[in-house]
């Protein structure tokens, strides 16, 4: 199973590789520089999300709060900034708001020893209550100029979006901090067994609630790229994002069970998406296609390693 | 007597129960309107297709998986119902196909899970796009509206026996009937077996592949019935039908006190799950708090009954207090 791992991820990057290479080959507006903006602007906030979900779900929980978090957060900048707060402060808020709400998610999970599936759909609702709450029936759609001008021009001098920044130095941190350091390391071993890492000396809850905390100021930030890139704060935004995360993390080779999973798997899976999600658009699909598309991969990626497992057992079994 | 009351106050749903009881009391005194006859019509109907999918869901919980395939489902089913008129086909054509998508999806997820051993939380989110995507394409922009709605589904949700809603009546029957199989027939019992100690169940020679296979079938059939009644009661259907209203089933059954673990659970506490959700519903409208509460209000009360539940299970011990006092 571990051994197929490793290929799986291979697999995704041909699949990226493949995606893209089809792309260009059947519509001239793909591989342009405009498109390639547009792509990474498309997948940010899912990618940003999908770091800190990686970690959660190799050590074994979910979160599927995430996508009304972003949402909160996003109102919590808009209605700071609304009632007169300097837009950096208000982005600080916007910040601090996820942190809480990943926290609190981490809280009801560690110390009162809830089912995150459970925990989580709860304040899916909870966070996004509070967004309309927060919000009403009125979007904030008035915000400084210069700031939203990050949402929508590139970096100078080049074809990147303003977003890719905060997308590759998370995605550097993620992915040193997963591979590289002991924080990582634990992770996994929670991820295996969790009461086997709690023997051997790992601060198992305190692991746990700092990665639900860390969830939530992901989502955090991707409140406020989200805020930027649409210039508004509205409580009904990102709906339905978080299975878009998770279809990611998991079409990445990350085990739903725990434990097994890598951050390169992840990233080239969420890029994956955003490349079939333009390619289909540019070729004229529906985004009902779409729909189908991802179903599609998601089931493949857990039905063709267990399909594999299957023939191999069989063959064993045969020449004993 | 003695021996009654403490069995009363083993039933695990008694704590929701008399929330809902508490709701009911304050909402009506706050405003008498909630107890009329058109104010509990209105909590019925409006309870009637999470209430429906709660009980299908319930069937999956107790097996320690989940569906969230659903929400999906039950649109499709809902639309094709809706069309199956202006494709030229019958009532019957619409109710069977309705049905057959609801049983083939269920035998997709139920096949992947079982007999693949896929988690069902996977292949389920997989579904959930599939099935969308397929319903949306042949949906695409239309929408069913009043008059394209069949005479017999359209009489379901308009009419009333005895002041009940005819919806809310198919789905007590249902409730009634799935609780006395869950309770009384051994192939049921496995269910809970199955979701308490998987290995053990295998051990003990339960059939589990099978089990848990025909568990998402009768789950995705009730949810193709549920289209059906979806399209009684809300006299339309679009490609936007039934999104996101797994997560309102699950939370209604989580409330019920249908345990996420596994192994615990009842439909009749899911159906009190459901009703509770739609009376604070009302109550935010009869007590006068803005709508926009009402999200919150429900994420607070799932949460707080997980904790509860949570609270009292690690207190009350099989062997508890509460029974040393015989």
């Amino acid at each position: 199973m571990r051994k197929f791992n490793f290929a799986w991820e291979h697999g995704v990057a041909v699949f990226l590789v493949v995606a893209i290479a089809l792309g260009s080959g059947l519509s001239e507006f793909f591989a342009t520089t405009d498109n390639l903006s547009f792509i990474i602007q498309d997948v940010a906030e899912i990618a940003i999300i999908a770091l800190a979900m990686t970690y959660l779900i190799i050590a074994g929980e979910i979160d599927l709060s995430v996508a009304s978090t972003l949402n909160l957060s996003s109102a919590a900048v808009g209605f700071s900034f609304r009632n007169g707060m300097p837009f950096e402060m208000a982005i600080l808020v916007g910040l601090l708001v996820g942190l809480a709400c990943g926290l609190l998610n981490g809280y009801l999970v560690t110390v009162v020893g809830l089912p995150s599936l459970a925990v989580t759909i709860g304040t899916l609702a909870l966070f996004r209550g509070f967004a309309w709450v927060l919000l009403g029936n009125e979007p904030v759609n008035e915000l400084p100029e210069n700031w939203i001008v990050l949402g929508y021009e590139n970096i100078p001098n080049t074809f990147l979006p303003w977003s890719t920044i905060p997308v590759v130095i998370l995605a550097l941190l993620a992915w040193v901090i997963l591979h590289y350091t002991r924080i990582g390391r634990w992770t996994y071993a929670i991820g295996i067994n969790a009461e086997a890492a709690k023997f051997s000396g790992i601060p198992v809850a305190r692991m746990k609630l700092a990665l639900f905390g860390v969830t939530g100021l992901m989502s955090g930030v991707a409140g406020v790229v989200y805020t930027l890139r649409f210039a508004s704060a509205s409580p009904d935004g990102a709906v339905g994002y978080e299975l878009d995360v998770i279809a990611a993390v998991l079409f990445g080779g990350v085990a739903i069970a725990g434990g097994l999973g890598t951050l390169w798997g992840v990233l080239a899976a969420v890029l994956s998406l955003g490349v079939i999600r333009s390619a289909m658009q540019l070729l004229d699909f529906t985004g009902n296609a779409l729909l189908i598309v991802s179903g599609a991969l998601l089931l493949i990626s857990v039905v063709l390693p267990r399909a594999i497992e299957l023939v191999k057992d069989r063959r064993k079994s045969v020449t004993v | 007597m003695t021996s009654l009351i403490q069995k009363a106050l083993r039933i695990r749903e008694l704590p929701i129960f008399l929330f809902l009881v508490l709701v009911a009391l304050i909402t009506g005194v706050a405003n008498p309107a909630f107890f009329t006859v058109a104010g509990l019509q209105d909590v019925l109907l409006g309870v009637s297709i999470v209430a429906v999918l709660a009980i299908a869901q319930t069937l999956v919980i107790v097996m320690k998986h989940i569906d969230l395939s659903v929400g999906s489902t039950i649109g499709f089913t809902a639309y094709v119902m809706g069309a199956a008129g202006s494709w030229g086909h019958s009532v019957w054509w619409g109710l069977a196909v309705s049905l057959g998508i609801g049983i083939a999806v269920g035998a997709i997820n139920g096949f992947l899970v079982a007999y693949m051993k896929l988690p069902s939380l996977v292949v389920t989110l997989a579904t959930l796009y599939l099935v969308k995507g397929i319903f949306n394409e042949i949906a695409g922009g239309d929408t069913i509206t009043g008059d394209r709605v069949p005479e017999a589904v359209n009489a379901i949700g308009a009419n009333y026996f005895f002041g009940v809603p005819y919806i809310y009546i198919i789905v007590f029957v249902l409730m009634l009937v799935v609780g006395f199989i869950m309770k009384r027939m051994r192939a049921a019992r496995d269910l809970y077996a199955i979701g308490s100690n998987l290995s053990a169940s295998e051990l003990a020679g339960i059939p589990v592949a099978r089990r848990v296979f025909l568990a998402f079938v009768a789950t995705g059939a009730i949810t193709g019935l549920a289209g059906v009644l979806l399209l009684a009661r809300y006299n339309t259907a679009d490609a936007n039908s039934g999104v996101g209203i797994e997560l309102y089933a699950i939370a209604a059954c989580v409330i019920g006190g249908v345990a996420i673990a596994g192994g615990i659970g009842t439909v009749y506490g899911a159906m009190i799950g459901a009703v509770l959700l739609q009376t604070i519903t009302s109550a935010l409208g009869a007590l006068g708090i803005p709508q926009f509460w009402q999200l919150a209000v429900n994420g607070t009360l799932l949460i707080a009954a997980i904790s509860l539940d949570r609270y009292l299970s690690s207190r009350v011990k099989p062997t508890s207090i509460m029974g040393s006092h015989e």
